[in-house]
Order: C-alpha cells, then structure tokens, then sequence
C-alpha cells in the first residue's frame, strides 16, 4: 500500500480555500444550527410539525431510516473485499468507510435534535430493555460508529504520519470487519424490525413480519448504488482517476440484489394475500409502484446493459435512481404509507393536528447536518490520503 | 397467554351511557394536576347520525388501555413502563429518553409528549397512570368516581367482562354483540361496549394475536443470529483466502495475464 505523500504540497497550496459552494453549506449549516437552538430552548413543537399523532417525521425518515441506509456502502465494501477477499476493490474501502462513518456521525447528530432528552441518551446503554428493537438500533448504531472510526483511524494516523501505530491496527483490524459487517446485518434488517409494532398503522403493502430482510437486502443494493455515486462525485471533485472498470462489476452484482428484493417483496404480498391491494389502495398504490419503478425497475434496466455499465456518465445515471429510489422506498415506509383513522374519529387527534408535513426549520436541521458532514468530507479529502492509488493486480 | 388468566382490575366503558359531559377529563386533571392545556383522558363526540327521526350520537371517552401486552412497554428502549401484575401499565420519566417510540407503538396513540417543553424544563411522556394513588387506597379511579352516568366503571376485570355480556344479552337490540378489549391483540384492561360500529369510535380492528410477540420474537433471535452470522462471515473469509492463493499460484505458474475475480 502506497501512501499519498503530497500532504504537505497540499496543506501549503490551499490554507482552507472557500469557494462559493462552500459558502452556501455554511449556510444551510447556520440555518440549521439556529434551528436547533430554537427547538432546545421552546421544545420540539416550536419548530416542527410533529404531533401525538405524528410523534416521527422528517427527521426519522430522512435522518434516521436514508442517513443509515446510505451508510451501508461501508459494509458492503468492507466485506467485498475483506470478507470475499476481492483485493480488486481496495481503493474503494477508504472513501467509502469515511463516507460510512460521516454518515452515521450525522445519523447521531440529527437523533440528539429528535430527542426529547438528549443528554439521557446515555441511558440506552444503562437501562436496556430487551424486547425493544429500537434499543437494538441504538446500541448497534452507537457501536457501528465506533468500528468504523477503528478502521478509519489508519488513514488518519498516517496522515499525522504515524505509519507504524496506523499499520498495527490495520493488522488487527480483522475482528473489527466481521463485527462490522454483524453490526450492519443487525441495524440496517432492525431499522425494518421497529415497524413491525406498527401492524395497525402501516399500509398492508409495506408491512410485514419479513420487513428486517426486505430491509436488508435493500441495504446492499444501496450500498452499491452509494458507492458509484460517491465515487463517481469525488472522481470530478477530486481529480482522482474514476475506477469505472470496478464500477461497473458493482452495478451488475445490483441488478441480481435488485432482482431478489423483487421476487421476495412480490411473494410476500403474494402470500399474504395482499394482490389485489396493489391496484386497489388508490394513492397508497400509486406510492407502492412509483417505489417500485425508481427504485427496482428502471436501475434494473439500466444496469442490465453492458453499454450503459460501461459508461461513467449513464453507471453515474442508474446509480441515482437506485438511490433515490432507495430514499423514496423509506420515506413511504417510514412516514408516507403510516396511515391514521379519520380525522374525525382518530379520537387523539382533535388534540393535535392528524396530517404531517415537515416545516421549514425541521428540514433546515437536516439540511445543515447534511452540509456539515460533506464539508467534514471535503476537508477530510484535502488533507487525508484518502484515495490509495490502486495498484493491487 | 389465555386472556381467561387475566384477573385483575379494570374498567368498563359504556359507550350508549355516556352524555359526553366530560367530568371524567376534570375529574382527571384535578386530582393528578394536568396543566390546562394537556389532558390524559379524551372524550370525543362523533357528532349526530342518520335521519329524523332515527338519530344516533356516540362518544367516546379514550385512555391508556392498560393492555396486558402493552406495546409501549415492548418497545420501550429503556424500559421506562412497567405493568404491575394487579393492572397499570406506568411510566418512569427518570429513565425516558423522549424517543417517541411508544407514541408509534401504542395501537391506542395513548402516549403523549411534551411538544412545547425545551431543554431545560425536559420533555416527557405522559399518560393515564390508572390512579394507583387511589386504588391502593381503596378507592377508583378519578374518571369512574366522577362519571354520573356510571359509563365507566370499574372493578376485577372477570366480573366486568360477565356484566358486560349480560348488558349484552338483556339489550341486543341495543348493543352491538362484542366487548371490545376482551380478546384485542390479548386483552386490554378497559373494555368497551357500543352501538356503534367499533371503528367509528377510533378503536382499529384487531386480531388477538398480541402485536408484539413478533418483535419480541426478533429480538430473542438477535444474539444467536449474531454469532452465527459472525462465524459465517470468518469461515466464508478464509475459504475466499485459500481460493484465491490458491488461483494467484496458479497464475503465477503460468506466467498469464493479472488474474480477474469471479469468486462469488
Ligand atoms: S393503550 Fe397504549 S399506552 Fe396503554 S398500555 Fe396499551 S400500548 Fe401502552
Ligand atoms: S419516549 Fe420515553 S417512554 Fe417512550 S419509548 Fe422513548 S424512552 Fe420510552
């Protein structure tokens, strides 16, 4: 493994250059720290549309269920090549476990702002409760967080130049892959689990007892995606050489994990008896196959083509879809297929408001938290040896 | 669990009996200091029904069910509920993290949160407690020693259930045939009758399979799960080892071309 030795030429040339782009982050970052403020000192009310009836909104759905699901591109290259031993893909692990790790910090961040009491939050791991799977989250989420900031600490251990401390954990970093790649098993499926309690309250065609495998699977095929846009994304920011050759063998894996969300999300509807609900729901239907078309079919399309897996800019195209089709996929679970009675006689609600649509403050949390963490990338990138240069045969 | 096991306090709630006076939400507030503008019971109208002069009106008055299988308890990560074996389900604020995820649980929507408190007063949950204050000592709840028409009652779950059917047998005309909460997701401890429709009082239809089984189902597979996946993925690492030493020997031999991956 060869080191990117042209730290210091870097950190002499650009002493933390702003360019306009990065003003507009701190902008965004700055409207979300004034939110956050207003929502600690009045309450989360103060600044959401979150109700009794609506207790998780944009924040769980954005934050919590895409933050986590578009982290998955860590444990899907660590295991491609630590646990499948595809050296080939090597120059991937990097960005993306700092990826991973940036995501899951935001993921963190953004809870702390959820939270009703987020200097208790602690107690998870003190008062554990054993039937809950939220609890299996967090304490997944928290422990997640900190193998990847293990299997990062090499590059920046050789960034400060201690290549001798970063070797030693890179040579013991073998149990931290496979409790990794446990840890992400067990959130990303567990993130599915947690609406399994909610058989009264979720559309027929997103719940059921398989949601953690549906979930899973969908994690993989995310990850792949991610992985393709980021490196893609940083390729032109960067100007580090685009590994399409690699690339496109992750596309093609994608369409088979896309296939396989198919045949099981389509034979447990079967199963289940809930058909005819795909044409019947009305609007609910509607969301169930624009999910379905974004997120599964057209990348299947897509990707299926040798000619367009070969080209950066189309690969880059169907990489999209998949994540934004992934993105679509949970916020209908999480949030757009949640149904409540009536109005009328949703008796809790005359209390409090039945519909939910996210205000702007709430979404300027998530934006900023958002900036921040592609900022932190930035910088990372800039004064890291991030990008290995490829030259394991 | 059978639901024939249960035997422990309840309450009953008459629906065709209440005049939506709302005393029992009073009643309530006073005697556990609910601020003005939050309330632990909700008593709703579902307004006037049907033509002249056939009318009908309902009301119905909600609380915490005291579900024997509470799933805010389930879910719960820090295990604020707890249910006591002679009834309540109640909740700790000391140990509440203000997740929100027993709001999303509870079938009910019972659980309720402080929306308007910052950092510094704590945003907790709230909900019916079934006034332990008072039945230890004696006495019902404050909703049912209010309520002048007797729509609520309160006592061993056993006999409310047999007075409710009998209610049931001597006005068929009158109620519809089902106490809701008897068999819901395995028995709640406030049981309903109506003549309306169940649903159009807010109260979702059940099985009585009770909703948390298969989480907790889950959540009893998670560690095993976990050290079997753990040993798959070792064993899996070094067999891809040896194969592709194996093959990189192979080429080497060879001389060939660098080798391309096709292991799976
Ligand atoms: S009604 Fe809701 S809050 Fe009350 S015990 Fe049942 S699940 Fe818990
Ligand atoms: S809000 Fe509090 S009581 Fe409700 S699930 Fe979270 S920690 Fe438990």
């Amino acid at each position: 493994m060869k080191l990117n030795l042209q730290l210091d030429e870097k950190l002499r040339r650009f002493p933390i250059p702003i360019t306009p782009a990065m003003w507009v982050m701190i902008a965004f970052i700055v409207a979300g720290v004034i939110s956050a403020l207003v929502r600690f000192a009045f309450g989360i009310g103060a600044i959401s549309d979150l109700s009794y009836a609506y207790p998780w909104g944009f924040w769980i759905s954005f934050d919590l269920y895409c933050g986590v699901a578009l982290g998955a591109g860590a444990f899907t290259i660590v295991a491609a090549v630590e646990i499948f031993d595809l050296k080939e893909f090597r120059p991937l692990v990097r960005p993306s476990v700092l990826t991973g790790f940036l995501g899951y910090v935001m993921v963190v961040i953004a809870l702390l702002v959820d939270l009703g009491q987020p200097l208790r939050i602690w107690h998870m791991m003190v008062y554990q409760n054993h039937t809950s799977i939220l609890f299996e989250v967090g304490i997944c989420v928290m422990l997640y967080t900190t193998v990847l900031a293990i299997e990062f600490s090499p590059v920046i251990l050789e960034g400060l130049k201690q290549n001798k401390i970063a070797h030693t954990i890179h040579k013991y970093s073998f149990p931290f892959v496979i409790l990794g790649v446990v840890l992400s098993t067990l959130h990303q499926s567990s993130l599915g689990s947690m609406l399994i309690i909610e058989p009264y309250k979720l559309h027929p065609l997103w719940w059921t007892p398989i949601l953690p495998v549906l979930f899973f699977v969908s994690a993989i095929n995310v990850g792949l995606g991610m992985i393709i846009v980021e490196s893609t994304l940083s390729a032109n920011a960067f100007g580090q050489g685009l590994e399409t050759h690699l690339l496109k063998k992750l596309a093609l894996v994608d369409v088979f994990v896309l296939l396989t969300y198919l045949v099981i999300r389509f034979t447990q509807l079967a199963l289940a008896g809930h058909l005819h609900l795909l044409f019947t729901s009305g609007s609910m239907s509607l969301l169930f196959w624009s999910e379905i078309l974004v997120g599964s079919i057209i990348p299947i399309a897509l990707f299926s083509q040798e000619k367009i897996r070969e080209n950066p800019k189309t690969l880059f195209i169907g990489a999209i879809f998949v994540v934004g089709g992934l993105m679509f996929g949970r916020f209908n679970v999480s949030w757009l297929a949640i149904t409540h009675s009536d109005p009328l006689t949703y008796v809790p609600s005359f209390m409090s408001n039945v519909d939910y649509f996210p205000t702007l403050p709430e979404v300027a949390v998530s934006f900023g938290i958002v900036a921040a963490g592609v900022l932190a990338f930035n910088l990372a990138a800039k004064y890291l040896p991030l990008f290995e240069h490829s030259e394991h045969a | 669990m059978t639901t024939d096991t249960i035997k422990h306090k309840a309450y009953l709630f008459d629906a065709t009996r209440c005049i939506d006076c709302r005393a029992c939400m009073v009643a309530c507030s006073v005697e556990n200091n609910i601020p003005m503008d939050k309330t632990r019971i909700w008593v709703a109208g579902i307004g006037v029904k049907g033509e002249y002069p056939n009318l009908e009106r309902a009301t119905m008055v909600a609380h915490c069910m005291h579900c024997e299988h509470p799933d805010c308890m389930s879910a719960c990560p820090v295990g604020a509920y707890s249910k006591a074996a002679d009834g309540p389900v109640s909740y700790n604020a000391d140990v509440c993290i203000g997740c929100r995820y027993c709001m999303n649980a509870c079938a009910f929507g019972v659980p309720h949160f402080d929306y308007d408190k910052g950092l510094v007063d704590g945003a907790f949950i709230d909900k019916c407690t079934m006034c332990p204050q008072r039945i230890y000592n004696g006495q019902e709840p404050a909703c049912v020693a209010t309520c002048p028409t007797d729509a609520l009652e309160y006592g061993e779950r056993e006999e409310l259930l047999k007075k409710a059917h009998e209610r049931i047998a001597a006005h068929t005309d009158r109620y519809i045939d089902h106490v809701y909460g008897e068999f819901e997701k395995g028995g709640t401890s406030y049981l309903i009758l109506s003549h309306v429709p169940f649903k159009e009082l807010g109260l979702p239809e059940m099985t009585e399979q009770p909703i948390n089984e298969t989480t907790e189902t889950i959540m009893e597979g998670t560690i095993p799960f976990a050290v079997g996946w753990a040993a798959v993925l070792t064993a899996v690492a070094g067999v891809s080892r040896v194969i592709n030493k194996k093959k990189e020997t192979a080429t080497a031999k060879k001389e060939a071309a660098p080798h391309t991956e096709a292991k799976q």
